[in-house]
């Protein structure tokens, strides 16, 4: 039926022979053109104002900078540095841990709530609002508000004085720091993710679903076997930028921790912000970048490697 | 790769900057600034940050400097630019390391041994009266390897500030004076729900306002003599921070304010409960205790009777382009008549000798006036900021009781000395 309909069309192009296609591939090259032209302002802004000063970064951490002027060639001293550096093990020793527990919580949160959301039914505009409402809260008005929520007389203390435990503010024990900034970080996050996967949900072909529903396959075995195949692609995506932001986080540990307490909390990036803005060292912010640059590689590789083969 | 390419942003485009800083020329030269017939002529352009607090006031102050001196050097353009005081070193130094710097800066101590090597020494600028007149404490608290390194604006104290009304909760009539006295009614206050003191112990708050007055009560120093390595794990570091840890084991510092740096309303500073500090001065407690309820202590002794005080200066910097007429500016509006307008205004304090007691009839400034010579600014070392990011995170697991006093600062110290070098 498609290839009828589309046959008329076709036709004259073929009566047309070798002139016509000639002239066709003059327009081709022309049209590849224009987009490149529409597409040049934004290349070069990409050059100028991300890929430049990245480089730039990268060329820095090889020097020893002052804010007067001065550039003296360090070679490698700043990455000796770091590596002999106890409070840069510290600080990724909490980057990862980070890392490793806010990404699948946030992936799970978000596949929980995409799922929640993804039938029709009265008011599910409403709860899809909701749900993406703390990704477009400023993260510092949230983080001020969570720093009372976990604090000595904040509710989360208060419950667990109800269940025996000590009330201690989260934020003042090195064990439950981490976790109170992994749930306020999942709070603000999950909204997005929830996006993405309803999205991919929509692509999931709802003739499988009803088939194996009619093949008497339960909920767990029809989302295991035909959703989460489908939702793979997303997930990889996911995946990437949860992990992305979580070697970036910093935002959330300004507000409401400063990197404590006694550095439990604080992160790879908090250091290159101290070190290049509060100790003008930017030589050895950048070493920091760097190795923060290889490390994310790393794991975008090896996800890429187990997670987006197929996508 | 969209982390990798933001990950290195900040350092990027520090270097970015600094490129552009280096090819610009910086050097305004001895005479820019002058006229054909010897008149100062071009702009000026001047940093400040919120020191008086009503906007309009500090606007209005500023309008009138700068009528009043463009009165004088009518060919001078002065720009006065109010920034937050949020993010100023960020600010401030991609300012300068870009080459887009103010001519003229509001700077205090520690900030000036920081930039040091970016500041235009004023001894040249000032008039040998305007030197004269600068108190001598506040000279010394600028002056960086024999040069003025900025004209002194204001000086403040922290002195101990009590309330009242926590003292006539527990009946008491008399103030603490000493550590000692501070724990002697503790135990009276804690029963009432009022903690003793308060401590801010993030890394973000500096320590010049937190521990290091009880370092320095206790006989210590931050640094050795000679500024090659830090001197604050000596017996008297150990005693200060083994007091603060006997107030926190006790019960009677606010706990959150240990590991946070909530805002003020949400502390118990605001909830009257706390009976004094030497954290916040009068201007952050009044709305929440009301005037009557403030009473004004001299710091604390314990070896010896020292508080924090800072001094606020104007500095040029060495990319100015117009440095006759930032010279000129600098010592026109740090000169007596405008410092008395702006420190009376702004409730701050006098750096000059000629300008007198300012708060005579005023019990609770007049009271802070007289504790200035009690205070210091703190170190005046380069390295003075990374040694504070060092120590305050031990002295937070002294507190939390990860480590014993000796060992977080023998830590700290390790660490800090490595630094220096």
């Amino acid at each position: 039926m498609t290839s009828a309909l589309h046959e008329p069309a076709a036709a004259p192009a073929r009566r047309g022979g070798p002139a016509r296609a000639g002239r066709r591939s003059v327009m081709a090259r022309w049209d590849a053109r224009i987009g490149l032209l529409f597409a040049l302002p934004t290349f070069l802004l990409f050059l100028a104002f991300r890929f430049g000063p990245a480089i730039a970064g990268v060329g820095l951490s090889f020097f020893d900078y002052d804010i007067s002027g001065t550039l003296e060639w360090e070679g490698l001293a700043n990455f000796e540095r770091m590596v002999g550096d106890p409070v840069f093990w510290q600080a990724l020793r909490v980057t990862v841990l980070y890392t490793v527990l806010a990404v699948p919580l946030s992936l799970g949160m978000s596949l929980v709530m995409a799922l929640a959301v993804r039938r029709r039914f009265r008011g599910v505009g409403f709860f899809r609002s909701v749900f993406f409402l703390p990704v477009i809260t400023s993260l510092v008005l949230a983080g001020t508000v969570f720093v009372w929520v976990f604090s000595t007389d904040g509710p989360v203390s208060t419950i667990s004085q109800w269940l025996g435990g000590s009330g201690q503010s989260w934020l003042s024990s090195s064990l439950l720091v981490v976790p109170a900034l992994v749930l306020v970080g999942v709070w603000s996050r999950f909204g997005y993710g929830m996006l993405i996967l309803l999205a991919g949900l929509q692509e999931v072909p709802r003739e499988l679903e009803e088939a194996a529903l009619t093949d008497g396959a339960g909920p767990w075995a029809r989302f295991r076997h035909i959703v989460l195949p489908h939702l793979k692609p997303s997930l990889f995506f996911l995946a990437v930028i949860e992990t992305t932001a979580s070697f970036q986080v910093f935002d959330l540990i300004f507000v409401m921790t400063q990197g404590g307490p006694a550095r439990g909390s604080y992160t790879l990036v908090y250091m290159l912000y101290d070190q290049g803005f509060k100790y003008v060292d930017y030589g050895y912010a950048a070493a920091i970048g760097v190795a923060l640059f290889a490390m994310t590689l790393v794991v975008a590789v090896i996800q890429r490697r187990f997670l987006g083969r197929e996508s | 790769m969209r982390l990798a390419t933001k990950s290195l942003v900040a350092a990027g485009a520090a270097c970015t900057v600094l490129l552009a800083g280096c090819s610009s020329s910086s050097d305004g030269g001895g005479s820019a600034g002058g006229g054909e017939d010897g008149a100062l002529s071009g702009e000026v352009t001047m940093w400040i940050y919120p020191i008086i607090a009503d906007e309009a006031a500090h606007t209005g102050f500023w309008d009138a400097q700068v009528a009043a001196f463009t009165e004088e050097n009518p060919d001078v353009d002065v720009t006065v630019q109010v920034y937050p005081w949020a993010g100023r070193d960020e600010s401030l130094t991609t300012a300068i390391a870009s080459g887009t710097g103010p001519d003229v800066v509001y700077l205090i101590p520690d900030q000036l041994a920081t930039y040091q090597s970016s500041i235009e020494p004023v001894d040249d600028y000032l008039s040998a009266e305007h030197v004269a007149d600068i108190l001598p404490n506040v000279a010394d608290s600028i002056t960086v390897d024999g040069q003025m390194l900025g004209s002194p604006l204001l000086t403040s104290s922290n002195p101990l500030v009590c309330d009242k009304a926590a003292f006539d909760a527990i009946g008491a009539t008399e103030y603490p004076a000493t550590w000692d006295d501070l724990l002697d009614l503790a135990p009276d206050l804690a029963e009432q729900g009022i903690y003793a003191t308060n401590y801010w112990g993030s890394p973000e708050v500096t320590l010049n306002m937190t521990f290091y007055p009880l370092l320095w009560q206790a006989g210590g120093d931050v640094f050795s003599e000679d500024g090659t390595s830090v001197a604050f794990n000596s017996d008297a570091g150990v005693e200060a921070l083994e007091f603060l840890v006997e107030l926190n084991e006790g019960g009677y510092l606010e706990p959150d304010l240990i590991t946070t740096t909530p805002s003020i309303e949400q502390t118990a500073l605001a909830q009257n409960k706390v009976a004094c500090t030497w954290q916040s001065g009068p201007a952050d407690v009044e709305s929440y205790w009301g005037e009557e309820n403030i009473v004004i202590q001299p710091p604390l002794t314990q070896e010896e009777t020292v508080g924090y005080g800072t001094v606020g200066s104007l500095s040029m910097l060495k990319g100015s382009e117009n440095k006759a007429a930032a010279g000129a500016w600098i010592d026109f509006v740090t000169s007596a008549d405008p410092v008395t307008e702006f420190v009376t205004t702004a409730k701050m304090f006098s750096p000059l000798s000629s300008t007198g007691e300012l708060y005579a009839d005023d019990p609770v400034y007049g009271a802070i006036e007289q504790t200035i010579p009690d205070t210091t600014v703190g170190p005046v070392n380069e390295h003075a900021r990374e040694v504070m990011g060092v120590l305050a995170p031990e002295i937070q697991a002294a507190l939390l009781g990860q480590k014993s006093a000796q060992e977080a600062l023998d830590d700290a110290a390790a660490s800090a000395d490595a630094m220096l070098g």
